[in-house]
């Protein structure tokens, strides 16, 4: 089972960093985070035994998950609607020589 | 042997060793969210650079190195599946294998650290360290605040690390011994060593992937 695992993580790596080095614009970062949560995904129902885990284990384990994802698409939702905030790029200190 | 007989034993507060065993895996999941939420905000940051900065951003991250940032993925999946090896056959009461299963899992830890630290070492030669030796005028301040975040958040998963390898370490003599102590789960172990390892599968392909292409 472990081996199985490792084998289809590695499969994965291998699969998003060739799939960075393909020019597909903005699906490039949905493709790379996708393949992210299927990695996490395993790591979670197998390495972290959520697999064999009690219903109230497994709402513990996905509380954090579900709030972090209010956390990021509420966020985004704001500052990516947004057309009047503008953050200036230039923030850096000037060096002196 | 009638001490690791006492040791199977739950503490008096629990009804019985389910009760114990489950107890301590809610109260290492609970610990989770709070580390989730904590890494969690600095990934939400990292999604507001991307709008305000979009194609700069991606542009900085392009100055990361991959091959060493999948070789290190590469090594903490590893990591991941030897200490998954190390529960699997602490559980079988196999304590040789277990602890040697750990011990791989510590050193791969090590080695990824080890990557890690000579890749900000190649970094600072770059002068792409914020506030100790930063090229502003050739990289550009969206550059700045991306290695400003990219340090933050690898030096903070690097410290989660370490603190990892540590327990890893202390459980794998302490079995070597027949000495684990009884608050020390090497299943609860195994489930902060496999979160630190979640953490990195997702700013693998944020810090690393960005930027190589176009």
């Amino acid at each position: 089972m472990v081996l199985k695992v490792w084998l289809a993580l590695f499969a994965l790596l291998a699969l998003t960093t060739t799939m960075a080095f393909v020019q597909l614009g903005s699906a490039n970062l949905a493709i790379a985070l996708a393949i992210a949560v299927a990695k996490a995904v395993l790591v979670l129902w197998f390495f972290m035994e959520l697999k064999g885990s009690a219903g109230l284990t497994r709402a513990f384990a996905a509380a954090g998950f579900f709030w972090l994802l209010i956390l990021i698409a509420l966020t985004w939702a704001d500052y990516s609607q947004r057309r009047d905030v503008r953050v200036p790029v230039t923030i850096s200190s000037p060096r002196s020589p | 042997m009638s001490d690791r007989a006492a040791s199977t034993e739950p503490g008096f507060q629990f009804a019985d060793a389910a009760q114990a065993r489950e107890v301590s895996t809610l109260g290492m999941w609970a610990f989770l969210a709070t580390e989730v939420l904590f890494f969690g905000a600095l990934i939400a940051a990292y999604f507001n650079y991307r709008i305000w900065y979009g194609d700069e951003l991606i542009a900085a991250a392009g100055h990361t190195k991959i091959v060493l940032g999948t070789i290190n993925t590469a090594v903490l999946l590893t990591s991941s599946a030897c200490m998954a090896m190390a529960v699997w056959s602490q559980e079988s009461k196999a304590r040789r294998a277990a602890c040697l299963w750990l011990a791989a899992t510590a050193a791969l830890g090590l080695l990824f650290v080890a990557i890690k630290s000579y890749e900000y070492l190649l970094e600072y030669r770059e002068h792409l360290v914020p506030a100790l030796d930063f090229d502003g005028a050739r990289y550009g301040g969206a550059t700045e605040l991306f290695f400003t975040w990219y340090f933050c958040a690898t030096g903070l998963h690097a410290l989660h690390l370490l603190i990892g390898i540590g327990f890893v370490l202390f459980a794998a003599i302490a079995i070597a011994r027949d000495r684990l102590p009884d608050g020390l789960s090497i299943r609860i172990l195994g489930l902060y060593w496999h979160f630190v390892d979640i953490v990195w599968i997702f700013l693998f392909p944020l810090i690393y992937l960005a930027g190589r292409n176009g």
